[in-house]
């Protein structure tokens, strides 16, 4: 990444280039990026600032159907936070959302990188089904696919259930998968992890062809066990390619809300509470709109360290190059 | 370029005067259109009523367009919502009766002059009053529902069951038996119901001398905790575990009841008048029509000999929200649809009508006759203008859940509900 500014750029002009230009082009030239920025920068500031100032402005007044009907909210100060802060349901939800999100980063990654590896090990054919295997899960849209597991754990006409019983693994005629949190949330994360294991596996697998054969070859020489080699070797050669798969994942989880809110038909128990479906339902079902805001923002604060911690580490990457 | 941009404004300009015109208000207008949200069970269940409504409207105003759009219970809120915010509301829209007070005391409704309606003078005083609201009022009844018990006929026979159950003891001892000797196919439920069918569970709660939440002094309070309605869930909760195979996680939508009816998994299952003719519709079960000779219908017997089981007298309303820029069209499309005509329909579909006039309609009907009588035994929903937000939220459907899959005791899961209840009902709105 330069670190040149346009501003340094024409600091550093030969003198007789500036001698030549009048001031008003000096500036122009000066400006120009900026300018060249203003239409992303109106883009983001449409779609994206706005609806943020305006999610915070709601969270600070009380917003229910009263008020949607009138357009016109009333202030009521820190109000919501005092109450989600007081909520044991907030609480519990932020705690859930933690650990699915860490529960699905970590699976995803495992899997993905064992997947990575073992493309690297494959005969090209055999890899390019694997690959395409990868893309056809990647390439389906999130609502098809929650459906198609939905009829898979159907209670009723469930394939799962059927194979399950077929193979003697017990009764699981009318076997209801989401009655038991433990076991719903395990269809959950199992339906996120299998959504996000291409992404990452395909781009872990990019990365290991860029590890130079050279080296493994000459660690292995040196009597190096494999695992040896993929500890001191691969790992610390791929650390930025998991620096970025593994803050994406994790922004991605921690939004979670198709899997969950589709799965269980639109109606989630508390059980199944994470922070987006709990703000959602607070909005939008309940018809508290600020108070469903400030879940969001915090939400959205939350979001913002971890997003913090990613650029840092991306312009850290940047700046090794 | 100019002259280009200058005539095109000119002509937008030209276009909206007489487009703004016709939406101020004469029922003369042309070219105009109306855009109607009915739930799905009238595109299932009566569309003739609909088109009838909608050619009658057509007649009356050529050149207006109707544009009828679905909705499904489950978001419909939502989507008012959604129109709402963004001043983009439909012109006429349909709102369960349980859910019409929270909209009315926003002021999301426009209030109307009942006696310009069809029929007015006999609503139904159970609809009337859901669009009733601080003395005005706001919507139009559409039609209203009771549950009754739909049953096999020839099973019901194969175990000695001649007539249907009486009292409640022999609609136990009737279920027993039929478990008995179907009970060995692990699908066969004697009678089928959806874990999160709240309404049954709620009937339970009312036949036991429950409540859902009572007022005092100005402020709710949920009463579901109640020794009473203890009781009636403990109730409900023996009988559905005994009879029902049906899933405990989802309720009376997911499938439709009249779907396992229709494939041999159940016996019966309680449900409105509509499901009798859902059961031979392709997405409710396509039972073949041979299969009406096996059904029967009856009200569900109540604990007390000689009551019914108190039914959730459900239904529906129509009304115009207020931010419509549409309103005499709508109110025009509404007098149509709620007119005797096409209520007559609604009412053959298996429904109860909107005015005491019609409710001959079904009396000959020996399949739709149960369901009008199981009516006189009826409760209805906390008359809370937030009441809506307990069903929105789901609470009692968890409860239900919760209770039938035994991950809380009946006493536990009904402190959780009823303080949910208590806060729910209190809120400010």
């Amino acid at each position: 990444m330069s670190s040149r500014s346009p501003a340094a750029a024409a600091s550093v002009a030969p003198p007789y280039l500036r001698r030549r230009r009048p001031l008003g082009r000096r500036l122009r030239r000066a400006f120009a990026p900026y300018g060249l920025l203003l239409p992303a920068s109106a883009v983001i500031a449409a779609v994206l600032a706005y609806p943020l100032y305006y999610l915070v402005r709601l969270s600070f007044q009380h917003y229910g159907l009263f008020q949607l009907v009138r357009h016109k909210g009333e202030a009521i100060g820190t109000a919501n936070y005092t109450e989600i802060f007081h909520d044991s349901v907030f609480w519990h939800t932020l705690l859930r959302t933690v650990a699915v999100t860490a529960v699905c980063v970590v699976l995803t990654v495992v899997l993905a990188t064992l997947i990575a590896l073992l493309l690297a090990e494959l005969s090209s054919w055999v890899r390019l089904l694997l690959t395409a295997g990868l893309i056809f899960v990647w390439a389906t849209p999130v609502v098809v696919a929650i459906s198609v597991w939905s009829w898979m754990i159907d209670f009723e006409f469930g394939v799962a259930n059927w194979t399950l019983t077929k193979l003697g693994v017990g009764n699981f005629n009318h076997h209801d998968w989401l009655a038991n949190p433990w076991s719903g949330w395990s269809v959950i994360i199992s339906l996120i992890v299998w959504g996000a294991i291409p992404f990452v596996a395909i781009t872990l697998y990019a990365g290991l062809t860029q590890v130079s054969r050279e080296l493994v070859e000459a660690a292995s020489i040196d009597g190096a066990s494999r695992w040896r080699i993929f500890r001191d070797i691969t790992l610390p050669l791929l650390k930025p390619i998991y620096v970025i798969v593994i803050s994406l994942s994790i922004i991605w989880d921690f939004q979670v809300f198709n899997q969950v809110w589709l799965i269980t038909n639109t109606t989630p128990s508390p059980d199944y509470y994470v922070m987006a479906v709990y703000s959602y339902v607070t909005s939008f079902k309940i018809s508290e709109y600020g108070l469903g805001s400030a879940i969001a923002v915090v939400m959205v604060a939350i979001m913002a360290l971890i997003s913090v911690f990613y650029v840092r580490q991306m312009v850290k990457l940047g700046d090794v190059e | 370029m100019r002259t280009r941009i200058i005539t095109a404004v000119a002509l937008a300009v030209a276009l909206a005067i007489p487009a703004s015109t016709a939406s101020g208000g004469t029922t003369r207008a042309s070219a105009s259109s109306i855009t109607v949200w009915l739930m799905s069970d009238a595109q299932n269940g009566w569309p003739a009523a609909v088109a009838n409504a909608t050619s009658q409207f057509k007649s009356q105003h050529p050149g207006a367009d109707v544009n009828i759009q679905y909705q499904s219970w489950d978001s419909v809120l939502q989507k008012f919502d959604a129109s709402i915010a963004a001043g983009d509301t439909p012109d006429v829209i349909e709102l369960g009766n349980s859910q019409t007070a929270k909209y009315m005391a926003a002021g999301a409704f426009q209030a109307i002059k009942a006696k310009n309606y069809p029929n007015s003078s006999t609503w139904l005083g159970g609809l009337k009053q859901s669009c009733t609201y601080a003395g005005k009022t706001y919507c139009v009844p559409y039609y209203a529902g009771a549950r009754a018990v739909i049953y096999r006929k020839d099973l019901y026979r194969s175990v000695g069951a001649r007539s249907a159950p009486k009292t409640y003891s022999k609609f136990l001892s009737i279920n027993k038996k039929l478990m008995k000797k179907y009970g060995r196919n692990s699908n066969f439920s004697a009678f089928y119901e959806p874990g999160q069918n709240w309404y049954v569970a709620m009937s339970f709660v009312i036949d036991y001398g429950g409540k859902i939440a009572v007022q005092k002094g100005g402020k709710w309070k949920g009463t579901l905790n109640s020794p009473q309605a203890i009781a009636g869930l403990t109730a409900f909760k023996k009988m559905t575990l005994a009879f029902s195979r049906a899933s405990k996680t989802n309720d009376e939508a997911h499938p439709y009841p009249s779907i396992p009816f229709a494939k041999g998994r159940a016996a019966s299952f309680i449900g409105n008048g509509w499901e009798w003719p859902y059961v031979f519709n392709p997405k409710g079960g396509a039972a073949p029509a041979s299969f009406a000779k096996k059904m029967g219908a009856y009200p569900m017997p109540g604990r007390r000999a000689g009551t019914f089981l108190p039914t959730f007298l459900g239904g529906s309303d129509v009304g115009i929200p207020s931010s419509s820029k549409n309103k005499s069209l709508a109110a025009d499309w509404i007098k149509a649809f709620t007119g005797t005509a096409s209520e007559t329909m609604i009412a053959k579909a298996g429904n109860i009508a909107n005015s005491t006039k019609l409710l001959g309609v079904n009396a000959k009907n020996p399949s739709l006759a149960p369901f009008a009588r199981a009516a006189t035994y009826s409760w209805f929903v906390p008359s809370a203008p937030n009441w809506v937000n307990v069903e929105s939220s789901n609470l009692l459907k968890t409860m239900c859940t919760a209770i039938l899959t035994n991950r809380k005791s009946v006493a536990q899961a009904t402190a959780t509900a009823s303080a949910s209840i208590t806060k729910i009902l209190n809120a400010k709105s």
